[in-house]
């Protein structure tokens, strides 16, 4: 259990600085890429924490990033809100909306749970569309930008902050008692309530902290590119984050990040092949999800302790996780 | 008058064809416990199946439909052996989250398949009967009628299949307890490959209908994807009457709607919306649909 958890944690520093070197040798335009790669990963492992860890599968995370994009605009547009009051605000707007949601959906799971959140999800689009007058509809919110000068440089590693304060932030929260909780929700969460969970806090807990997070991604996302529409909210959208943290690893936060950073970066590289990269990427999910549930990024992991440690010929079990002391 | 007419036959001709994709959706869903999120895609590749039987072929339009249903019915099959499969072995511990995201994964890849493929540019296949009937009020392109009693003789079909035939009735013990239905010797493995084809074939033969009254675009399921959601559940996810009823409703509702709201931008929104927002409540309120009967959940 200790070795694995050493290298790991190796692996994610090397990860991170290589991370934080990129812009010493990007050019300007893969600097961009970066930048909008972190949008992705926030999203991908806070809905991997979601979806994976608390097992709630669902479709509004976007609708939360955008909530995020759209409250800091508007509140600082409309009603002349200085930043510094606008994000906390947003942020906390996000937060009551996630705990109103996560309680909601507490009686429903699987695909009821999938089919009400793509229903919250559709709304909120409409309503974007609809709502020209305040939102400006399909025609695009123009949004201020948090530096000037510096090019796409300080958002590469804004977002980057971003990533990891919020892994730290969702590992610290896992490595409570709440994490196992969570899990222990997923998997049986009639057992889980028989031992004395209170399911309906943890329930609405991780929704809070996954809305929080999304909607911090989103102001990052609306404030860096400038602009903000409802296709923020559209279902392929959704399909790309569930992709990036299902090929990643659904249910490891740092699988996610590096799904959704390989997935967006693929995308870019391969932009000649037009189309065919999501065919491409349809192919992969459906793949992964047949042959590696667990997802590339902790297929390769395993792969690496097993040739250092030739006497964990047994997986890594459930058991090893939970026995680690909280 | 004549605009209430207009718009209630539209609404009503647009929700057959949504009953017929719901009435699909419906038959996977009550039979595997597995809600296709790549439902909407497979009513696309319908449309272009049929349009390429038409166009390359040389078959008549209305043969093109048939075509479509029966290559969407051997897709679905492929799919359901070669994916799902593995669903109802011990392989698989999230049965629920694996079927989404897999059919999920579909539709992603189906509908850029179809850009590359097809094309971004959107097809008409010819028409099923050139010309407009008239009859007083009543004014219905040959084409809408054609699509309706088509709609109609398949969901009659449907509803005969499953209530009147072995095959069907096996199908029914299965959604019923998969168990139970083992035990009096109905293997249900076969049983879930049949329903997903025939739900396949079911969003094809509604894709086909529609290609000659709306152009072809390879995003055109996602819309009727959605509302197909939304009929299932307030049909009551696996009533298969319930879902017809369910889509002829939300059709006339949508088409009243847009046709009678001020401001046609916010009218097109929020009359999709109202749908989502009707989905949310009967989840809310009463999960078990309109119509609907509880579910067992696979393990």
């Amino acid at each position: 259990m200790g070795r694995r958890f050493k290298r790991s944690h190796v692996l994610q520093g090397l990860l991170l600085l290589l991370a934080l070197a990129v812009p010493a040798v990007a050019g300007p335009y893969w600097i961009h890429v970066g930048a909008l790669a972190w949008y992705y990963a926030v999203l991908a492992a806070s809905w991997a924490l979601l979806a994976g860890y608390a097992g709630q599968f669902s479709f509004a995370h976007v609708a939360f990033a955008a909530l995020g994009g759209y409250g800091s605009a508007l509140l600082t547009l409309r009603l002349g809100l200085p930043l510094a009051l606008a994000i906390p605000l947003t942020v906390l707007i996000a937060m009551v909306l996630g705990a109103l949601m996560g309680a909601l959906v507490l009686r429903l799971s699987g695909p009821y749970l999938a089919l009400f959140t793509l229903a919250i999800a559709e709304i909120f689009r409409l309503m974007l569309i609809a709502e020209e007058d305040v939102t400006r509809g399909s025609l695009g919110l123009q949004v201020p930008g948090l530096f000037s000068g510096g090019g796409d440089v300080p958002y590469y590693y804004l977002g980057l902050a971003l990533v990891v304060l919020a892994l730290m932030a969702m590992n610290g929260l896992l490595a409570t008692r709440i994490g196992f909780f969570l899990r222990a929700i997923r998997e049986d969460e009639g057992a889980a309530q028989a031992s004395g969970v209170n399911t309906t806090l943890h329930k609405i807990i991780v929704f809070v902290a996954t809305s929080a997070i999304a909607s911090i991604a989103g102001i990052y996302y609306g404030h860096f590119v400038g602009i903000l529409s409802p296709n923020m909210v559209i279902i392929p959208e959704m399909g790309l984050v569930i992709a990036m943290a299902v090929i990643g690893g659904i249910e490891s936060l740092p699988g996610a990040v590096v799904g959704a950073v390989v997935v967006y970066a693929l995308s870019e590289i391969l932009r000649d092949y037009g189309e065919w990269r999501f065919v491409l990427l349809g192919l992969a999910l459906i793949l992964v999800q047949r042959f590696a549930q667990n997802g590339l990024f902790l297929f390769i992991e395993r792969y690496l302790d097993r040739r250092t440690a030739p006497v964990s010929a047994t997986p890594i079990t459930e058991e090893g996780e939970y026995a680690k002391p909280s | 008058m004549t605009y209430f007419t207009l718009l209630t036959t539209n609404g009503l001709v647009i929700g057959l064809i949504y009953a017929l994709m719901a009435a699909g959706l419906t038959l996977v869903f009550s039979v595997l416990k597995v809600v296709n999120f790549g439902h909407g895609s497979l009513y696309m590749v319908g449309g272009y199946a049929s349009y390429y039987a038409i166009t390359l072929l040389g078959v008549p339009p209305i043969v093109g439909v048939v075509v479509a249903m029966l290559a969407l019915f051997g897709f679905g099959v492929a799919f359901e052996r070669l994916v799902l499969a593995p669903m109802y072995t011990d392989k698989v511990e999230r049965k629920d989250e694996y079927a989404i995201i897999v059919t999920f994964g579909l539709t992603i890849l189906l509908t850029n398949l179809a850009l590359v493929v097809f094309g971004p540019f959107s097809k008409s296949p010819p028409s099923f009967w050139q010309g407009t009937l008239i009859a007083g009020p009543l004014i219905l392109p040959y084409d809408r009628l054609i699509a309706s009693i088509v709609a109609i003789v398949l969901l009659v079909g449907l509803a005969w299949f499953l209530a009147r035939t072995s095959l069907g009735q096996a199908l029914d013990a299965v959604s019923q307890s998969r168990e139970s239905a083992a035990v009096i010797g109905i293997n249900p493995k076969r049983m879930y490959t049949i329903a997903f084809g025939l739900g396949s074939a079911l969003a094809g033969g509604a894709g086909a209908l529609i290609a000659p009254i709306f152009a072809l675009t390879p995003d055109m399921g996602e819309l009727p994807g959605v509302q197909a959601f939304i009929i299932i559940v307030l049909g009551g996810m696996g009533s298969v009457g319930g879902s017809i009823i369910g889509g002829i409703l939300l059709g006339i509702v949508q088409g009243l709607g847009v046709g009678y709201l001020p401001d046609p931008n916010r009218a097109l929104a929020y009359t999709q919306a109202f749908g989502a927002l009707l989905l949310i409540i009967v989840l809310l309120v009463r999960p078990t649909g309109l119509f609907g009967r509880t579910h067992p959940r696979l393990d």
